[in-house]
């Protein structure tokens, strides 16, 4: 651990790693709350926490993506229903003019409400795969076998397509 | 051979050079296999186009980092944690909030006795009860290794043993046994046994203090006698029987293990919780509650995460027992104490089952 100017204890590398890592730990969290403010708050959270930390620079992308993760899906879950009265009062105020609006926000809503409706595990199992960790990765920080990642990943795409099933996009 | 599972198929979506070569070749002249393996790679791509992660403008680093930066300097004025010695990515990520649980909540466990020179019993567990927690907050729990030093004894692992009398004749515990198994529980379990582990604790306030120092903190005023007190807690042996499926994921698992008791050298136990739990980084209103359930020397805590899992008092054949279901209604288990032994019956089942197999244990 390292001292900044300021008398703060932080990881030695941590603007490096903040630098090369922030967008796409952004990104890992966009996939699952959408919106980009939520996510830079995201990953504020994990940045603060990976700060503390003694996460060797080789393992900070995999530490960062798994954290990023969790902390998202935690958020999704906790925000789902505030969103869904906040969707249902702005549908009721809404003119026709902003219809398509109101069907794209409503698309995007249903991907997230049935992302947060998977158990957790084939959830985080979800995103950390379409965050771009390899199977290995997964096993290791799930305590899954590299097999039961491909399992528990194809049950996740299968729930998601069940709960998506009437949604032509998908 | 059979025909590859969905597991091996999904894998083989993304990496296709993780089948074995028996399974490739398989593949390769399967109609059905492919058929499968065609259709996971239009799921893979329908979800990856549902969960598209796309932004219209770039992050503006700069902003995020000054942003950081202010987080951390407001932060550390309040948060005094410091993490060292931590050896690796899994055992970080995995195991440290289980660790960081256990290692402090055993030690606020309880209290009551008075200064020895000697070892002095201080706490036995007489009863167990859950603590809502959540993940923040455990890794949020300072990290002991700040405030004094630990030396583990003993070597905490589970040995394989061919069968539960082995088990028997290498622990002293007597193995309980299932009458009847749930349904999707099939098969001989395999059992592990872990011999009775040891570590003590020996309390440096100069090491606590230079820890609050460095995160930007200071130490609360701490009792007389504390620096160099030195706590014994003792657990163990146990024995471990886990049924799985054919693919090594487990169905069903029973943990007996010799409840955690705790001696101190030099002072009462009472002392040395209230000041870690006066220590900064710990949310008030779980030290509040640890305060309250382990008052009486004799009480367990069970740190429970509250948003992961719900609890319910029950009875395992009279016994007062509690039970855990995981808030996605995969997982359940019940954990009660009976005779200075805590059993523990889990699995991916939910609580009717896990609580007929506890009243059903020979």
């Amino acid at each position: 651990m390292a001292r900044n100017a300021g008398g703060l204890v932080m990881h030695p590398e941590l603007e490096s790693i903040f630098r090369a890592q922030y967008p796409a730990v952004v990104a890992v969290a966009r996939r699952v709350l959408r919106f980009e403010a939520d996510a830079e708050d995201v990953a504020q959270e994990v940045f603060v926490s990976f700060a503390r930390s003694a996460v060797p620079a080789a393992e900070a992308r995999a530490w960062l993506t798994v954290a990023a993760t969790h902390t998202a899906l935690n958020v999704l879950r906790s925000r789902r229903r505030r969103v869904a009265r906040e969707v249902s009062v702005a549908e009721s105020q809404e003119s026709p003019d902003a219809a398509v609006q109101v069907i794209e926000k409503a698309e995007q809503q249903r991907v997230r409400d049935a992302l947060a409706n998977l158990p957790h595990k084939q959830a985080v199992v979800l995103v950390l795969r379409y965050s771009g960790l390899s199977y290995a990765d997964i096993a290791e920080t799930t305590q899954l076998s590299p097999s039961s990642v491909g399992t528990t990943l194809r049950r996740a795409e299968l729930a998601l397509r069940k709960e998506l099933s009437d949604d032509p996009s998908v | 051979m059979t025909h590859l599972s969905d597991g091996a198929l999904r894998r083989h979506v993304d990496e296709p050079d993780g089948l074995p070569d028996v399974e490739l070749d398989h593949l390769q002249h399967c109609e059905r296999c492919s058929r499968a393996l065609a259709q996971a790679q239009r799921d893979g791509m329908a979800v990856e186009a549902a969960l598209l992660s796309k932004s219209d403008k770039d992050v503006d680093i700069d902003a995020a980092w000054d942003r950081l930066l202010s987080s951390l300097h407001s932060n550390a004025r309040t948060v005094a944690t410091v993490t060292v010695d931590r050896p690796s990515f899994r055992a970080r990520v995995l195991k440290a909030p289980v660790l960081a649980a256990s290692g402090a909540l055993l030690v606020v466990g309880g209290a009551t006795a008075a200064a020895a020179n000697d070892w002095l019993p201080i706490f036995h567990t007489e009863s167990i009860t859950p603590v809502s927690v959540n993940l923040n907050d455990l890794t949020q729990l300072p990290d002991l290794s700040s405030f004094g030093r630990w030396d583990v004894k003993t070597d905490p692992k589970l040995v394989d043993v061919p069968d539960a009398s082995a088990a028997t004749s290498q622990t002293g515990l007597t193995v309980s046994t299932p009458t009847d198994l749930p349904t999707g529980v099939d098969g001989t379990p395999q059992f592990q046994v872990m011999q009775k582990q040891v570590a003590t604790f020996a309390f440096s306030e100069r090491k606590a203090a230079a820890a609050a120092h460095a995160a930007g903190g200071s130490l609360p005023p701490m009792p007389p006698g504390l620096d160099g007190a030195v706590l014994r807690l003792d657990l163990g042996p146990a024995v471990v029987q886990t049924w799985s499926q054919q693919g090594g994921a487990p169905t069903m698992i029973i943990g007996q293990v010799v409840a955690p008791s705790a001696s101190s050298n030099g002072i009462p136990l009472a002392t040395l919780r209230d000041a870690l739990l006066s220590l900064p980084g710990l949310p008030d209103d779980v030290a509040a509650e640890l305060r309250a359930a382990t008052g009486d020397g004799t009480t367990l805590p069970l740190p429970v995460p509250a948003d992961q899992y719900t609890t319910t008092s029950a009875e395992v054949s009279g016994t007062p027992a509690t039970v855990l279901t995981s808030r996605d209604q995969t997982i359940a288990g019940v954990v009660w104490l009976d005779g200075g032994v805590v059993t523990i019956v889990a699995g991916p089942l939910d609580a009717q089952e896990v609580l007929s197999v506890a009243d059903g244990l020979a």
